[in-house]
């Protein structure tokens, strides 16, 4: 007998006196032992499967099946009783944000010893050794530390670990993850994914993955289950999935995941560039409290920094949260005050400019953020939103800039009825094309995206990356690309700049950065990237910072002809690549 | 923890300093003097005579430094309108049934209001949760002389059940005790119901669901406990703010408690007495909110334990 067994289910939701359809009709079973991956955008009712099988779903959900059944339990039945064997023993859920899973008010250690307690009669003493156990077990170093650490002390990687070792604490025959790595930077993503895993073997338990991420489907599972719209598109064993899609949906997501390298057209590099920050920094004081008085440090959100974006070409501006590409982004836009530098667009500094003249010179810097939803005024409508920089500058007549905008949405792929619309009726897809209008709207020479597309499905995220292509081409824009995806990356830019720590430590060529790393945390990042195909699984190694750290390359005096130096400083290995580097004698 | 506590006393005697100058110089901005009435005038010497001894014709300065240092040693002043005691004598002797009628109101409203919340926010869209909702509006939206009436009208003259007015016996203090205790449990329904329902919908209990907790541990441990950290920080300032006597509920039900003296103090422009009972409730919220600062930093360890790693 299958361990999860779904036979027909449904599931709709109360809205607003209508019902919505999430699941109609899916069906599946997990065996011991077994990895099913569940792939699907945002919608697809996979998340809401899985919630159903542990009766996790909000009281406006409606749901009906021939058979729900978890470990011989008939899960639509479950009485009190069963629900508690059923949950965190039968089956245990990780989840998506492990910064909000838990509650912020009682340590990690208390979290687990209860859920332990929840399920075997054990003593607060023996929980407690156990719940140490269970951290060394997720490679937790400092186990007992972080038993006494409350979440809002621990990073979202290390959160993660805890939560795993949480699922596992009371030996369950079926871990769920939900997501699990989509809120971490892409090192971190990799580490969880080797972890689960890695106590999936150990314990001998079946894994049930919910993901959007075929690269995730790729490294992880032996079935993979393909859903849209409610329902069940396509399954089979993974290596197939991959290398025959029956279905065409399947195949639309595949090909999201193979990534072409089409560099921008050939432009006189001795142009004056689009934009050029020089050495720009910015420092927070952060003021510690010691008795009644406040001592004041100095943060270093990013040290001094060069980078060049020159005319007609995208540079990709990675690393993971933390180190200092947002911050840098905003500086050349000026929306953050840099602490020293320069900021040149077109050949003009705008650094110390004051505002009235930097309005005027704003119509050619524009910005596009993360998320579409908190940057599009929910007040206004779609044409008012997009038109609201003619109005800024004082382009056109009330009646220009309107037809203009509609001409800007037809642009960038949305019907022009839609001006009239709110940004709350557009899908997270729709509202990004919306924002790219209202930006480009003005004709910029320069772009900053900041992460434009990781709020997005992938299908729908391909989607925005070829509109942001062919409206760079068209209009000739200069654009500084701010992700922590790498695939992204490599599809859409011409150069690519690595950030570490508030520094940069690598900047080359895009294909270069791809086929020859030098800098030992670029190497890491590319180490990180999911296979895009279960057979190119392979085993990774992960660098703690003090590794990474000792492993800066060094190079000779004879070849950088620079004095010996024992700090690392980025110099250039060939043209137009640079690294940061020990040099030696 | 100490240096918090320290740091907020400073701010606190600050804030003492600066309302008690604000008020001063605006009580004595109100034009008119002590001895103005027209029932009792009084001859201009005479009247230059009392404000001599009571030092009122020395400059406001001076006069407000001689008010502050007496309240240093716990001196009030004697009222104006009853000189055979002290202002201290005075208060302690009308803050009693003040006192009883707030905080049994608040202690009888808050308790039910906190339940109230909760039952609303378990069972949202419910019977419970409308009634809830309708009490905590009703509640907030008419005003205690209006509601004072109704009680009067329904158990004192039409029921007949109990006493329309004063206090003395226990009986009495039913009605003004319920007029009083229902901004509080208007208030606390209405902040509970929401502090929950934020709590309820907040991912981590959907973890505790998953983890096999059942849901009476889930509401009692959890979920209470963290929808009490933004509660705390409206607790006790209402607490302490209704304990220090309603003007309207003593008027309606005749308590003779501090409400009175505050429009008479007004009136008839009896500093001392104004002065000090404006002082204590400044006081007395100053402290209220020291110690829901101190209970939300203990209840809270993103402040107790501080940042990250």
């Amino acid at each position: 007998m299958p361990l999860v067994e779904i036979e027909d289910l449904k599931v709709s939701f109360s809205q607003y006196g209508g019902r919505v359809d999430a699941v109609r009709g899916v069906s599946f079973t997990v065996n011991e032992g077994e990895s099913l991956g569940i792939v699907g955008e945002s919608g697809s009712g996979k998340s809401v499967s899985c919630s159903a099988l542990l009766r996790l779903l909000p009281a406006t959900a409606r749901v009906s099946a021939k058979a729900i059944r978890l470990d011989g339990i008939d899960v639509l039945k479950a009485n009190k009783e069963d629900l508690v064997r059923l949950r965190g023993r039968a089956a245990a859920m990780i989840f998506q944000d492990p910064m909000t899973a838990f509650d912020p008010v009682f340590t990690i250690g208390h979290q687990i010893v209860e859920t332990i307690q929840a399920h075997r009669q054990l003593s607060k003493r023996d929980a407690l050794a156990e719940a140490e156990q269970l951290l060394l077990r997720v490679e937790i170093k400092n186990a007992r530390d972080v038993l006494g650490y409350y979440p809002h002390q621990l990073s979202g990687g290390m959160l993660q670990r805890a939560m795993i070792a949480m699922a596992l604490s009371c030996r369950p025959k079926v871990l769920i993850a939900d997501e699990p790595t989509t809120a971490l930077d892409v090192t971190i993503q990799a580490q969880i994914l080797q972890l689960i895993k890695k106590v999936q073997a150990e314990f001998g338990m079946a894994l049930i993955m919910i993901t959007h991420d075929l690269g995730v489907i790729a490294e992880t599972v032996d079935r993979v289950l393909v859903m849209y719209g409610g329902e069940v598109m396509e399954q089979g064993p993974v290596q197939q999935i991959f290398d025959a899609p029956q279905h065409d949906y399947t195949r639309t997501l595949l090909a999201s995941l193979k990534t072409g390298f089409d560099p921008s057209a050939d432009e006189d590099m001795t142009a004056t560039p689009a934009l050029e920050l020089r050495g720009l920094s910015k420092v927070y004081r952060v003021g510690r409290r010691a008795g009644l008085f406040t001592n004041h440090s100095e943060f270093h959100a990013v040290r001094p920094v060069d980078i060049v974006v020159p005319r007609n070409r995208i540079v990709g501006l990675v690393g993971e949260s933390g180190s200092g590409k947002t911050t840098t982004g905003m500086m050349a836009m000026r929306l953050t005050e840099p602490t020293g530098g320069q900021i040149l667009v077109n050949g003009t500094d705008i650094s110390t400019m004051g505002p009235a003249e930097l309005k005027s010179f704003r119509r050619s810097m524009q910005i596009v953020f993360q998320d579409s939803y908190s940057a599009l005024d929910p007040m206004m409508t779609l044409s008012q939103i997009i038109a609201e920089p003619l109005h800024i500058h004082g382009i056109g007549t009330a009646r220009e800039q309107t037809e203009k905008a509609l001409d800007w949405l037809e642009r960038v792929g949305l019907p022009r009825n839609f001006g009239g619309r709110y940004s709350h009726e557009l899908s997270g897809g729709q509202r990004q094309r919306v924002a790219i209008a209202r930006a480009l709207i003005l004709g910029p020479t320069v772009l900053v995206a900041d992460e434009p597309t990781s709020a997005l499905d992938v299908t729908v995220k391909a989607q925005i990356i070829g509109l942001l292509k062919q409206l760079q081409a068209e209009m000739g824009l200069s654009m500084l690309f701010i992700s922590h995806d790498l695939s992204t990356v490599k599809s859409l830019t011409d150069t690519v700049v690595v950030m570490y720590r508030g520094r940069v430590v690598e900047q080359a060529a895009t294909q270069a950065i791809f086929s020859e790393p030098q800098h030992p945390y670029t190497r890491a990042l590319l180490d990180a990237i999911p296979a895009d195909n279960p057979a190119n699984r392979r085993a990774r190694s992960f660098l703690s910072a003090d590794e990474l750290e000792a492993a800066t390359p060094r190079y000779t005096t004879v070849q950088t002809g620079l004095a010996p130096n024992a700090t690392p400083q980025l110099i250039s290995i060939a043209p137009d690549h640079r690294v940061e580097a020990i040099v030696t004698t | 923890m100490l240096s918090f506590i320290l740091r907020r006393l400073v701010s606190v005697a600050a804030t003492f300093i600066i309302v008690s100058l604000i008020i001063f110089f605006m009580m004595h901005s109100i034009p008119g003097g002590p001895f103005d009435a027209n029932d009792m005038p009084v001859s201009e010497a005479v009247r230059a005579k009392l404000m001599a001894n009571l030092g009122l014709d020395q400059p406001l300065y001076v006069q407000y430094f001689r008010y502050m240092w007496g309240v240093l040693h716990f001196d009030f002043g004697v009222p104006y309108q009853s000189p055979g005691e002290t202002v201290t004598q005075l208060l302690s002797r009308a803050w009693v049934p003040s006192l009883v009628l707030g905080g049994l109101g608040v202690l009888i409203g808050a308790p039910l209001g906190i339940l109230l919340g909760m039952a609303a926010a378990l069972n949202r869209n419910s019977w419970i949760d409308y009634l809830a909702s309708t009490l905590a509006t009703l509640g907030l939206t008419i005003p205690v002389f209006v509601t004072s009436m109704l009680l009067i009208l329904v158990f004192a003259v039409w029921l007949n059940w109990l006493p329309a007015s004063g206090w003395g016996k226990p009986e009495r203090w039913i009605l003004p005790i319920a007029a009083y205790a229902l901004i509080p449990l208007a208030t606390y329904a209405r902040y509970t119901r929401s502090a929950m329902l934020d709590t309820l919908n907040r991912p981590f209990v959907t973890v505790l669901r998953a983890k096999g907790l059942t849901e009476r541990r889930i509401v009692f441990q959890h979920v209470l406990r963290n929808s009490a950290i933004p509660l705390v920080t409206v607790f006790l300032p209402m607490f302490i703010g209704t304990a220090t006597g309603s003007i309207f509920v003593e008027a309606m039900f005749r308590v003779p408690g501090l409400g009175a003296y505050f429009v008479s103090s007004i009136e008839t422009r009896d500093y001392p007495l104004e002065m000090a009972l404006m002082l204590m409730i400044t006081f007395m919220y100053c402290i209220a909110y020291l110690l829901s600062d101190i209970v939300y930093a203990l209840i809270n360890p993103r402040i107790r334990v501080g940042g990250g790693q």
